[in-house]
């Protein structure tokens, strides 16, 4: 027994000599527990050898692809146009009636010609989710966007010539029994 | 070092595009990747993600206008891909989000790009509980170690924001570990 010269509490022989490995292997017993209970540092996903040096061939090799077929050109600018047109209406509705002029002008009176040709030269400097944003979708038709009316038979047509696989069309087979 | 101001002006410019886009694809693909793994899981639906989102990126530079960086903008659109991804595929197969989200953690199992053990599978059935905004940020701050000021750029959040929803996420998953 060891004992302290001014105290009377005595510890066990070599106590104090293995306190440090008794301590540390306390330490990482805990650790291991707390480890096993809490969430891994890395979450197992692993990627094919040689997946990241392709990777920029692949995509030249798609963008040319899909740049060569872009066929449509839907004009997406055609559905600011609309709402810039509203917006161009509600504003002359507001002032026409201040100008002293003994021939009022209406906004009948402008050409939409020149309504696009005006949006046409002026710096929109919106991309076409921007536009998106301030479109709501149920206000549009399709054949608002385009130049001219869209048949049947050009989207069968177009359909037949571009695309590979029907599967991509998702389309809904019940409807069609 | 290219600076990013270098690169977007680069890439806006007809005859330095394809060069400067190598180098931007070069420099954030591992990253967006990552990213974008973590959302859709499986590794070839997060290659046609990503194909997506440096197309998406590349046909998309002239409208940027640098009021955000360049990665934060590209994590953006690599965020919203994934999430329109997994969307357009729920309703594909004509599953709920939460039934997708499932049926995703169980194809792990038999996924050869998938490595983990019973622990690590059972954090992914764990994050598949999480709202899509929590699950987010976790991934973005545990795995990927973002700075929170860079994932609130991307997620349009405040820090605390996400400093609260990381919390909950951390409790709910640690919660869903110690289950049996």
């Amino acid at each position: 027994m060891k004992k302290d010269k001014k105290n009377s509490f005595n510890t066990p022989e070599g106590y104090f000599e293995g306190f440090h490995d008794r301590l540390m292997d306390k330490i990482n017993q805990e650790e291991i527990e707390e480890i096993s209970v809490l969430i891994p540092e890395s979450d197992g996903f692993v990627v094919p050898d040689d997946y990241f040096e392709t990777l920029s061939e692949k995509l030249t090799v798609k963008l040319a692809k899909t740049q060569s077929g872009k066929v449509i050109q839907l004009k997406p600018y055609k559905k600011f146009f609309y709402a810039a047109a509203a917006v161009a209406a509600v504003i002359l509705l507001i002032f026409v009636p201040t100008w002293k002029s003994d021939t009022p002008i209406a906004f009948e009176d402008l050409a939409s010609t020149e309504i696009e040709t005006y949006l046409n030269s002026s710096a929109l400097d919106m991309s076409s989710y921007e536009i998106a944003e301030v479109i709501s979708l149920e206000s549009l038709e399709l054949n608002d966007v385009l130049e001219s009316e869209l048949e049947e038979q050009n989207i069968l047509d177009y359909l037949n010539e571009n695309v590979e696989d029907i599967e991509e069309l998702n389309l809904d087979y019940s409807e069609y029994e | 070092m290219i600076t990013e101001e270098t690169l977007v002006k680069e890439l806006k410019q007809q005859e330095t595009q394809a060069r400067a886009f190598e180098v931007l694809v070069d420099a954030y693909k591992e990253r967006l990747y990552w990213h974008i793994r973590r959302i859709v899981l499986d590794h070839d639906d997060a290659d046609d993600v990503l194909q997506n989102t440096f197309i998406k990126v590349y046909r998309n530079i002239e409208g940027f206008k640098g009021e955000s960086k360049l990665f934060s903008w590209m994590y953006r659109i690599a965020t919203n891909e994934s999430l329109t991804f997994l969307k357009q595929k729920s309703k594909k197969l004509g599953l709920s989000d939460d039934e997708l989200k499932n049926s995703m953690v169980e194809n792990l199992q038999s996924d050869v790009y998938f490595e983990g053990d019973a622990i690590q599978l059972k954090l992914q059935k764990a994050m598949a509980t999480l709202p899509d905004k929590q699950k987010l940020v976790f991934t973005m701050k545990y795995f990927q170690e973002m700075k929170y000021e860079d994932i609130s750029e991307v997620l349009d959040t405040s820090v605390g924001g996400l400093k609260a929803s990381y919390h909950l996420a951390v409790k709910k998953i640690e919660a869903y570990l110690k289950e049996d």
